[in-house]
């Protein structure tokens, strides 16, 4: 019917993604071993992504739209994994926290207005452009033009909210607390308190599911016989590559990988990558953003200008997710270039990238590094940022439904 | 192919393609349909290339009183027959 070709065609395609994926985990590892962890990491990510179908921008979304919590439940789980894990490194890298360190890598950021507005604005464009910059990125992997617009979208959203950065340091950002947990109530405390907080959210999205009528449970494949031990292979190899996974497993993993990410390194995160990208194509033009005040002892995700090469690791997370996704989508059959045949999606895609690109660059992260990233670190930044990203995704579902 | 008789009601089931479309239009377009389906259109086919859509279409479908048959049919489409459920059941 489409151009996809046979079965077998497209796994050869994906098992030639991942050959080339390989080599350039190789070579990436002869030049640089942090480059080739990078990739890796941005692989596994963008497959787990992919395999998920794991979305922030339907997780808040469909709790107004549909009273349907799939996305939502997968969320919470891939935060209550990442929080044991977090609460685990920092107990090790600050012992007592009382001290008054903050661990040096945590996404413990500013939280004042900017956080508010920037997850507002967040919250609609996620919504207006059908997927958040995770979202967007595994998309793009799964041959969505309308990502490719909306991340365009998003990259023109961080210039300006680079060219603001300074006004809201100054009004708002060098002021503002950076409020960790465990500073008041220790580690055991601060883990038992999110976790608490994570459970409660879940039972309110149980609550509004039901509210919203009956509950249908995703439809799995049941009844297959297993006969030998080359059956069982066979399953585990389409429950892996084909199958779209249980949005629990998908979070949990995600969790998982952004615990190691953090162990090895820092917690998952890339807007402030993409940030680069576009203040140095903006100095193609001479209109480079001036160099953000404060942000060079700021972890999460803002803009760090390099000097340097044009390539560094967060280069390779980001290459990393769209390949993984896009050998990820190959492997299952579901890669096919959609285009859209309203013309007024094309629109709606720029402007919520934009919208998405301002907020994350005031919020200093996405829904990864201002939430995903940020709850599990005990910081409270984390969770002023989703309240307010859920109110923009409610009122973004407002729009949509007049766009429709 | 994509006409199917639906025999009870002797027409053919309509047909709604969402391919192209971006989350979460597939679901909205499909809801919209299925409420405007007349009472004697007992089903509704949708083609979709949205894999969430396989998740999201069920379980609203089911609250408007339909069933859902999912049947791939090609790279990365789907076709979903939504049927009505008959009175009483």
């Amino acid at each position: 019917m489409s151009g996809a070709g046979s079965p077998s065609r497209h796994v050869l395609r994906a098992i030639a993604v991942w050959t080339l994926a390989a080599v350039v985990l190789v070579l990436a590892f002869g030049v640089d071993t942090e480059f080739a962890r990078f990739w890796a990491f941005g692989l596994a990510f963008g497959f787990v992504l992919q395999r998920g179908r794991f979305c922030f921008a339907s997780a808040f979304r469909d709790l107004f739209l549909l009273g349907h919590g799939r996305n939502m439940k997968g969320v919470l789980v891939g935060l209550a994994v990442a929080s044991v894990g977090f609460a685990i490194v920092m107990a090790r890298q600050v012992p007592i926290a009382e001290l008054g360190f903050l661990p040096p890598t945590a996404n413990v950021l500013p939280v004042g207005v900017h956080t508010a507005l920037g997850g507002v604005l967040f919250g609609v464009g996620m919504v207006l452009a059908g997927g958040c910059v995770s979202g967007s990125l595994y998309r793009m992997g799964e041959g969505y033009l309308a990502s490719w617009i909306a991340f365009a979208g998003l990259m023109g959203g961080l210039l300006i909210s680079n060219y603001t950065w300074n006004w809201w340091w100054e009004r708002s950002m060098s002021t503002a607390p950076r409020i960790w947990l465990p500073l008041s109530l220790g580690h055991s405390w601060s883990l038992a308190l999110t976790l608490l907080a994570l459970g409660a959210v879940f039972v309110g999205v149980l609550w509004i599911e039901h509210r919203a009528g009956m509950v249908i449970p995703a439809s799995r494949p049941v009844g297959e016989v297993s006969g030998s031990v080359a059956d069982d292979l066979r399953a585990l190899g389409l429950n892996v590559f084909v199958r779209g996974w249980p949005i629990v497993i998908a979070g949990a993993v995600l969790g998982g990988l952004n615990v190691l990410l953090f162990t090895a390194q820092e917690p998952w995160g890339f807007t402030g990558e993409v940030a680069r990208w576009a203040a140095e194509l903006a100095g193609l033009f001479g209109a480079a953003p001036p160099p953000p005040m404060g942000a060079m002892d700021l972890p999460g995700c803002v803009l760090i200008l390099s000097d340097g090469p044009v390539v560094n690791h967060m280069t390779f997370m980001v290459g990393g997710m769209w390949v993984g996704s896009f050998a990820g989508a190959l492997g299952a059959g579901e890669f096919k270039v959609r285009i859209p045949t309203q013309r007024v999606r094309y629109a709606q895609s720029f402007g919520g990238g934009v919208l998405m690109g301002y907020g994350a660059g005031i919020a200093m992260g996405c829904t990864i590094g201002a939430f995903f990233s940020s709850i599990p670190s005990l910081a409270i930044n984390g969770w002023v940022f989703a309240a307010f990203l859920g109110l923009g995704a409610w009122l973004g579902t407002v729009m949509i439904r007049g766009i429709a | 192919m994509t006409w199917e008789i639906d025999r009870t009601a002797s027409k053919m089931a309509k047909t709604l393609d969402v391919r192209g479309e971006i989350c979460p239009y597939p679901m909205m377009r499909t809801v919209t349909a299925l409420k405007k389906l007349s009472a004697d259109d007992r089903t509704l086919e949708v083609v979709t290339d949205h894999a969430p859509a396989l998740d999201t279409i069920p379980t609203q479908a089911a609250r408007l009183g339909f069933e859902t048959a999912v049947e791939k049919v090609g790279g990365s489409e789907w076709r979903l027959v939504l049927t009505r459920k008959r009175e009483g059941t």
